[in-house]
């Protein structure tokens, strides 16, 4: 049996609203899942029934083979946590947050101590111990969170958008901590992203999931090497764009995504196409310059997030591109709402998906 | 079962059994109680603590006085909140018995209520009798233009004393009811410390016993002077009444009979003689239970036996409860 | 001058010990934190419920508390005097002019001032925390109590305002009480009761130590309260 969970015709509503409809998914042992959607698909909902904190309207949950029954439910919480979207803190230092668990699992108070100093250096906040948990800034907090969840060691750990509201500094932590769990630790995981980046290389299978329903399940590989439907839906992730791609006399794919905006790429494809380009690869300027990018635009900042150490911008040149940039270049730049300015990335920066 | 309700079910436990223990204690415990609706001017001459240091010296029993006014006191009696009732207004003590609440009642002391006043004495009252003073001081009361100003201060609260006052007034020859609506005429003043401070206040007149106005002035509060007392029309009479067990079967009783004796036993009778005759130069309460037995001083037994008697006698046979002892 | 004069003899009064002096106030202390805790035993729970439910007329269940913290304390003890009086429904109990009296009139006369502070301060709690509490393997009612932590501030300044408030109040003391001295006589009634009489040192010592106790809980309970977030 490596199967670890399943979900057979789950089916959950909230209020008359449908959320999940007639779900079914394998976990196996060991592995890192990845469910693949936009905000409100059902990621959370699906989460929340594999830790247990939701019950299924229709259909039943198998955990390590066995049925679960409502008198199960207390045991298997034991067996299975969730760290949420929005990080929530006990209000009490880091070490009363992380033990947590551990308490209520009466474990004797100096395995306790020896146990969160291990989670903590995992998550890099050895010397956190005595801090207030909610004076620690963001990154720190999901870290804290994110301890608490492994210092328990469960058979299985659901993770929702672990690093959405991260810098990428954090970001990158984040991502690295689940990769050791995973390998050193074999903790199955499952996570919910709407990252398409992180989705192609972090989990072992990736499940899509629109509207309550799963669409597709597979390794990265099959699931982005497929001209998925369903991932071109995904209009709402970012840079993410479809549109119709025309292989060019010098070797390159033109893409026509819209409102007279044309993509160069050097992937080769034809007709309906989805395409990525991450952020970090946008280079950001006041002025057009000559430089060896093929893609250049000129559009409008429509949008700013500040994330502390980086900026995040939405730019709109007939169809909306989010770049980053670091706060020195932001502030350096002078840049504010409704100014122009230009976008840059190289052919090879995009990528069909 | 929700948390909130598990919370919910341990604290009735927890009342439950903290309600069990006090029960348990209060019944097997504690001292027995006894609980006495008094008069107020007993208890602000301060022969109540007297009284009570006394009596539980000698007996395993506490004594709590409620110091109410005689209206309240009997009213708290009839409903049985009480044991007894140490009270100074015989017409109302009449229908307590009557009515079947009360048995046992001895008369236990005597004193005199005086008319006080402000020293200037404007509505000059020095040497009158008190019905002439009265109506001296209405007249004077009649003759202020000035709404403001008061002539007299009423304790207005159903008290012994406010019911002697009413008497007085009555029969000074007034009708009370409009009498009190009178602008110069204050009701309302409390019980009998209050009233006096408020006469001193207003530089006013007020009726009073003697034994408060007494403790008063010795103690600096008021510089009222006691113009008339020691008649007939003023004499004041304090009986206890124990609260009739077939009416209320839970008042106590045994206790209340025990301190019905000590109250009428020389050695207490002898102790309100004495009390305040240091202090204050003169008693401030006459013993009653040795003039009643010897008929004298012929003059004031007379006035006691006319003002606080029924029908005979200061308890009639049918309200003595089978008390045989305490009368002879 | 009189007043002054009064001042320093009620200090005298105090300094020299003066068994009465000491007897009521510990009456008052005993007496406000029976009531205060019978209160809590109570007001809790139904915090709880209502700081974590939603129903049908849950606005004007808290506004019927809300509005309960007003009631006059006069009128709570004629209500209280009458149902405990002889010729009352609970007149058998012989509860009337007892320290029991007291402490079931000031307790229900604070229960609305826990519910209301309590309820709020639950509801200010995160509502996720009951599924982080789950998730970490919490019981449903561990989950609650780690609520109620999250509240404990809040639960804890609803505590000191009753507190205060049962040591403070006159009218339930005097109506269902009596202030019968050595048995009910408490800090509020003996001031209001020697104050008439005229006995103005004994009024103004007692006064003083009341002021004195519900100034020093304040302070108390404000110290605490900073020293944690400074620990922070």
């Amino acid at each position: 049996m490596n199967w670890i969970a399943e979900l057979k015709d789950i089916t959950k509503t909230f209020n008359g609203i449908s959320a999940l409809d007639n779900v079914n998914l394998q976990i196996r042992k060991g592995e890192i899942l990845a469910l693949l959607g936009p905000n409100g698909s059902g990621k959370t909902t699906l989460l929340k029934i594999l830790a247990f904190l939701e019950k299924p309207l229709k259909g039943q949950v198998y955990f390590d083979g066995r049925k679960v029954t409502d008198k199960d439910v207390k045991q298997m919480r034991m067996e299975s946590t969730m760290v949420f979207q929005k990080t929530v803190l006990f209000d009490t230092t880091v070490y009363g947050n992380v033990a947590y668990g551990l308490k209520v699992r009466k474990l004797p108070k100096k395995m306790i101590a020896q146990e969160v100093r291990r989670a903590l250096k995992l998550v890099k906040l050895e010397d956190f111990e005595k801090r207030q948990a909610k004076k620690l800034s963001g990154g720190e907090q999901q870290r804290v969170a994110l301890a608490r969840a492994l210092v328990l060691n469960t058979k299985l750990l659901l993770l929702d958008e672990p690093t959405a509201d991260l810098d990428p500094k954090n970001a990158s932590i984040v991502e690295e901590i689940i990769a050791t769990v995973n390998r050193e630790l074999k903790t199955t995981i499952v996570m919910a992203t709407h990252n398409m980046f992180q989705a192609k290389n972090l989990p072992h299978r990736i499940a899509l999931i629109t509207n309550g329903k799963i669409s597709e399940v597979g390794t990265p590989a099959e699931i982005f090497g497929r001209l998925s439907k369903t991932l071109a839906s995904f209009a709402a992730l970012e840079n993410t764009f479809t549109g119709d791609a025309k292989i060019t006399l010098n070797g390159t794919t033109l893409v026509d995504i819209g409102n007279d905006v044309e993509i160069e790429t050097t992937a080769q494809s034809q007709g309906k196409v989805s395409v990525f380009v991450s952020p970090e690869d946008i280079i950001l300027s006041k002025t057009s310059f000559a430089s060896s990018a093929r893609n250049v635009f000129k559009g409008k900042i429509v949008e700013i997030l500040d994330l502390g150490s980086v900026v995040r911008l939405k730019v709109d040149v007939g169809r909306p591109f989010t770049v980053q940039i670091t706060k020195r270049s932001f502030n350096e730049m002078g840049l504010n709402l409704n100014a122009e300015v230009f976008l840059a990335f190289k052919a090879s920066s995009v990528q069909i998906i | 079962m929700k948390t909130w309700i598990k919370m919910i079910i341990a604290s009735s436990t927890i009342t439950m059994i903290i309600i069990a223990g006090t029960i348990v204690y209060l019944q097997y415990f504690a001292r027995r109680r006894l609980m006495i609706s008094t008069t107020t001017s007993l208890d602000d001459t301060g022969l109540l603590a007297e009284i009570k240091k006394a009596f539980e010296a000698r007996y395993p029993i506490t004594l709590n006085f409620i110091p109410v006014g005689t209206g309240i006191a009997i009213e708290q009696a009839k409903n049985g909140d009480v044991d007894l009732t140490l009270v100074h207004s015989p017409s109302m003590e009449k229908t307590f018995l009557e009515q079947g609440y009360g048995v046992c009642r001895k008369i236990i002391a005597y004193n005199f209520f005086t008319i006080v006043g402000p020293q200037t004495d404007p509505a000059k009252i020095v040497g009158l009798n008190a019905t002439d003073a009265l109506k001296s001081i209405a007249a004077y009361g009649r003759n202020q233009t000035d709404p403001r100003v008061k002539i007299w201060i009423s304790r207005g609260d159903n008290s012994g004393t406010h019911s002697k006052e009413k008497s007085l007034w009555t029969a000074a020859g007034y009708n009370y009811t409009i009498l009190s609506t009178e602008s110069w005429y204050a009701g309302g003043g409390g019980k009998m410390g209050e009233t006096l401070l408020k006469a001193e206040e207003f530089a006013a007149y007020t009726l009073s016993d003697i034994g408060t106005y007494l403790k008063y002035s010795k103690d600096g509060r008021i510089t009222l002077e006691a113009f008339i007392t020691e008649e007939k029309v003023l004499l004041n009479v304090y009986s206890v009444i124990a609260v009739n067990q077939t009416c209320h079967p839970d008042v106590n009783f045994n206790d209340a009979i025990t301190f019905i004796k000590f109250l009428i036993s020389n050695e207490t009778q002898q102790l309100i003689e004495n009390y305040g005759k240091n202090d204050y130069g003169q008693s401030l309460f006459y013993a009653a239970i040795e003039p009643l037995k010897q008929s004298s001083p012929i003059q004031i037994v007379q006035w006691i036996k006319e003002y606080a008697f029924f029908n005979g006698s200061e308890c009639p046979e049918e309200y003595r409860y089978g008390q045989l002892d305490l009368y002879d | 001058m009189e007043i002054l004069d009064g001042i320093v003899k009620a200090f005298q009064l105090i300094i020299s010990g003066d068994p009465r002096i000491f007897e009521i106030t510990l009456r008052s202390l005993f007496i406000s934190s029976a009531a205060t805790l019978f209160a809590v035993l109570w007001g809790i729970p139904i915090a709880l419920f209502l700081g974590t439910r939603n129903f049908r007329g849950k606005l004007f269940v808290k506004g019927f508390f809300n509005t309960m913290i007003g009631i006059p304390t006069v009128g709570l003890g004629l209500i209280l005097f009458l149902i405990f009086s002889k010729a009352g429904p609970l007149g058998l109990l012989r509860l009337l002019y007892t320290p029991a009296a007291i402490i079931i009139g000031e307790a229900i006369l604070i229960m609305p001032i826990i519910i209301s502070f309590a309820t709020t301060a639950i509801e200010s709690v995160d509502p996720e925390i009951i599924n982080l509490a789950k998730t970490l393997g919490a019981s449903d009612d561990q989950a609650s109590f780690a609520v109620l932590k999250e509240a404990i501030n809040g639960i804890l300044t609803a505590g000191i305002a009753s507190y205060n408030r049962a040591i403070a109040e006159l009218g339930i003391a005097l109506m269902v009480g009596g202030n019968i001295t050595g048995w009910t006589e408490v800090l509020t009634t003996t001031i209001s009761n020697e104050t008439a009489k005229g006995n103005l040192e004994l009024s103004i010592a007692l006064a003083i130590i009341l002021l004195a106790l519900v100034f020093g809980i304040t302070l108390i309970t404000l110290a605490v309260g900073t020293l944690r977030r400074r620990r922070k």
